[in-house]
């Protein structure tokens, strides 16, 4: 395989990962004949990827743990695509090339003619993807927590990013990826492509292909730990050709490891007319169904912020000593300046020195999309060319007349403004003004919890009952309309029974007590994270004996000393009555009447005519106006 | 105030910095919010389009914070310290408004008598 004598001959280094490819048959060696240096630059790229897959292979096939194998299996699908890629973008040098022989042989090229743009910085931040969880699964949590693991996979040009992985279940209501993604060298007619992966975060993994619906309806027959593996066991088969990321046949198959396969779940594109300095809202295309097990619901809409930095606005185009001179001015002074093109403007030093001292310029002159430059005729008497610059100021016309020293000078300055222009026609809208883009803090160590929005993972696994809505244990509350409301609701708690009530106050990274939905409850027995519906909370504190007999406090009402004598509802005795429409007067005048309460332990100086009810009583009745779609809710912030 | 999906939405906006007060253990702004892509937008109050999901000024503290810098009832917000408010849900929107890092807020608000002030002003120097 090594020839030092046939220089065309491509070399391959000795027991590296593609020539083991290459024994394997999975390349043909044809592909790697030219030696040129871009071509070995890809194929150390190349190689480099092969490594790092067969390493996330193994990986995959030796770790136990969920997390890690969803990890690794992440980054066996950025290597596949970055392998991809790099073999699609060698396919393109190798036809360039044929063509440039082809035309060199034809014909005279003459020297290419076409003005390129510059490069810029293109960077995505703060992805965020809401979902649409339906009322039924969001407010009443029934069921198995179905999780899903997703990242994003961002392309652009031959660079390829991936973002942290995030679980998502029911409980979060958007997917947040905090990464900042920076590419570096992006022509103004780039296509940034944005790939949202997932895959179920389930037991088993082995191939096979059930739909979602028949698996369910399976387990749910089964019996719930073994329908659970049946139904995880079977989810929908990762060998069709779109599960694999698009590969095409061409390249190399993704090894058929056992493990988590992400599936494609939804994808968009984005482009220079994109670019703004603040956040949008971008349309996705989903791909996938409801039957697929990595299905999420999806808003269809994907928020991010995307800047981009044109080399042009970032670094000097040209600089140079120039004589400028004012029209209008005093028409004998020219001043001598070192002139700087940057960005929108031309910074005028008095010296050379100051650009790197810092200092102010003497002054600027303005080259944006309204300047005009144009060479002016040429100076009888000293036979250089000016260059004249017109800006308008607020209705003005401003010139200033430049004067290089040299006709060479002149022509290089000419090149550089016509190169500035056709640069500022480009990138359009980011050449207005520059956009901050925030360079990706050296990474921290991953926390020792996943941040993410679910209550289960900031509490932790301690045998305690959470009363997230306040800090004190329940007090006696005594508000028996609450129980109206789980009339005919079935109690999916199984666990009031063995309950302990010690309040968990301080938790790490705790917002404020009323932030999330869901009430936990983990009893020493089991340790999944449940969500209780209101209705089972409601039954257990009736079940305590705390109904009978209780005030209710409203904003708009003085309180009230007997039991519901000022509120304007029929029923007297509550609990015995279960109409619905009773229910439903009683729910709408509370949420009426507690959507002008505030939240939380701190009501400001509102003046408000009432005592203030117990934290407990009134966060309740809160927590029962959140839940309640058919509510308008409010904050106080 | 509607908007056409996948379309990007223009608007009037006010800049609005607010500081935030603290009370006790907490840093409050002195209004409430409602709204959100969760909620039901047929019965927003404020909205002129009764499908839009964004998030609205509902109530101001009188002498709050809100009201010392401005803020009315009914306005929209957009943004909040650059993140944007059209397109969350309402307990997004309350938690990015009740960060307890930041001391202000700038908001981004838009209302419908901003859009008549500038139709107006537009009609008085038409184009020359």
């Amino acid at each position: 395989m090594f020839c030092r004598n046939q220089t065309a001959r491509a070399t391959v280094a000795r027991g590296s990962a593609l020539e083991m490819e290459i024994r394997r048959g999975k390349f043909r060696k044809s592909v790697f004949l030219d030696t040129s240096q871009q071509d070995s630059d890809i194929q150390k790229k190349i190689d480099h990827e092969i490594r790092m897959r067969d390493g996330a292979c193994k990986l995959l096939a030796a770790c136990s743990q969920r997390e890690q194998a969803l990890e690794a299996a992440k980054s066996l699908q950025t290597c596949s695509t970055r392998i991809m890629a790099y073999m699609s973008e060698l396919q393109r040098m190798k036809e360039a090339q044929v063509m440039q022989k082809v035309t060199r042989r034809s014909s005279d090229a003459g020297p290419m003619d076409d003005r390129l743009p510059c490069k810029g910085k293109v960077a995505i931040s703060d992805l965020r993807i809401p979902l649409m969880w339906k009322d039924t699964e969001y407010f009443k949590n029934k069921g198995e927590l179905h999780r899903c693991a997703v990242f994003c996979l961002l392309q652009l040009g031959g660079e390829i990013f991936d973002t942290d992985m995030v679980i998502v279940d029911r409980t979060l209501t958007d997917i947040c990826f905090d990464n900042t993604i920076v590419f570096k060298e992006a022509s103004p007619g780039f296509e940034l492509r944005v790939e949202l992966y997932s895959c179920c975060s389930e037991d088993d993994y082995s191939a096979g292909s059930t739909p979602r619906k028949l698996a369910s309806k399976l387990s749910s027959s089964l019996g719930r730990s073994a329908g659970k593996k049946l139904r995880a066991a079977m989810e929908p088969g990762p060998c069709s050709p779109i599960s694999n990321g698009g590969a095409s046949p061409l390249l190399l198959p993704v090894p058929s490891v056992a493990g988590p396969k992400y599936h494609l779940l939804a994808y968009t594109t984005l482009s220079l007319s994109n670019v703004q300095d603040s956040f949008r809202t971008h349309d996705l295309t989903i791909s996938g169904n409801e039957e697929c097990s990595y299905w999420l619901p999806l808003y269809g809409s994907m928020c991010c912020r995307l800047a981009a930095q044109p080399h042009c606005m970032t670094q000097q185009m040209i600089s140079g000593r120039l004589k400028v001179k004012q029209c209008g001015g005093d028409p004998q002074s020219s001043t001598k300046v070192y002139a700087v093109l940057k960005g929108t403007s031309l910074f005028c030093y008095h010296q050379q020195e100051d650009v790197e001292a810092n200092i102010e310029p003497a002054f600027t002159i303005a080259v944006n999309k309204e300047t005009r430059i144009r060479a002016s005729e040429k100076d009888p008497h000293s036979n250089v060319q000016n260059i004249c610059i017109s800006n308008q100021y607020g209705g003005e016309e401003v010139t200033h007349t430049l004067t290089t020293e040299s006709r060479e000078d002149t022509h290089r300055w000419m090149e550089a403004f016509w190169q500035h222009f056709y640069d500022m026609s480009q990138w359009k809208q980011c050449c207005d003004d520059l956009m901050k883009i925030e360079l990706p803090s050296p990474r921290k160590p991953a926390p020792a919890t996943p941040k993410q929005g679910s209550l289960y993972h900031e509490m932790g696994p301690r045998p305690c009952t959470l009363h997230q809505l306040s800090r004190s244990p329940v007090s006696p509350h005594r508000c028996p309309q609450l129980a109206l409301l789980s009339s005919d609701a079935s109690l999916t708690s199984d666990s009031d029974s063995h309950r302990s009530t010690s309040p968990c106050s301080h938790h790490h990274g705790w917002p404020e007590p009323s932030s999330n939905f869901s009430l936990l409850s983990s009893s020493p027995s089991h340790l999944r994270p449940r969500t209780l519906s209101l209705d089972a909370k409601l039954s257990t504190l009736r079940g305590r004996g705390y109904g009978g007999g209780g005030t209710f406090h409203c904003s708009c009402q003085p309180p009230p000393s007997s039991l519901l004598a000022p509120l304007p509802i029929s029923s007297r005795s509550p609990r015995s009555q279960r109409s619905t429409q009773t229910t439903l007067s009683c729910s709408s005048s509370t949420s009426s009447n507690s959507s002008s309460n505030s939240e939380g332990s701190h009501s400001p100086a509102e003046g408000a005519p009432f005592s203030r009810p117990s934290m407990a009583r009134r966060s309740l009745r809160n927590l029962r106006a959140r839940l309640d779609p058919r509510n308008w809710l409010q904050s106080q912030v | 105030m509607s908007f056409v999906p996948g379309q990007p939405v223009t608007a009037v906006v006010q800049r609005i910095e607010i500081q935030k007060l603290q009370q006790g253990d907490n840093l409050i702004l002195g209004f409430s919010i409602g709204g959100g892509i969760d909620q039901d937008p047929g019965q927003n109050p404020f909205s002129e389009d009764k499908t839009d999901k964004g998030i609205y000024v509902t109530r101001i503290t009188p002498g709050g914070p809100a009201d010392v810098a401005g803020l009315m009832m009914g306005d929209k917000i957009m943004q909040v310290n650059g993140w944007d408010m059209t397109m969350v849900t309402h307990d997004r929107a309350r938690k990015r408004l009740t960060k307890k890092n930041e001391g202000v807020v700038r908001l981004l608000v838009t209302r419908k008598s901003l859009e008549e002030v500038v139709k107006q002003s537009m009609n008085k120097y038409p184009r020359q």
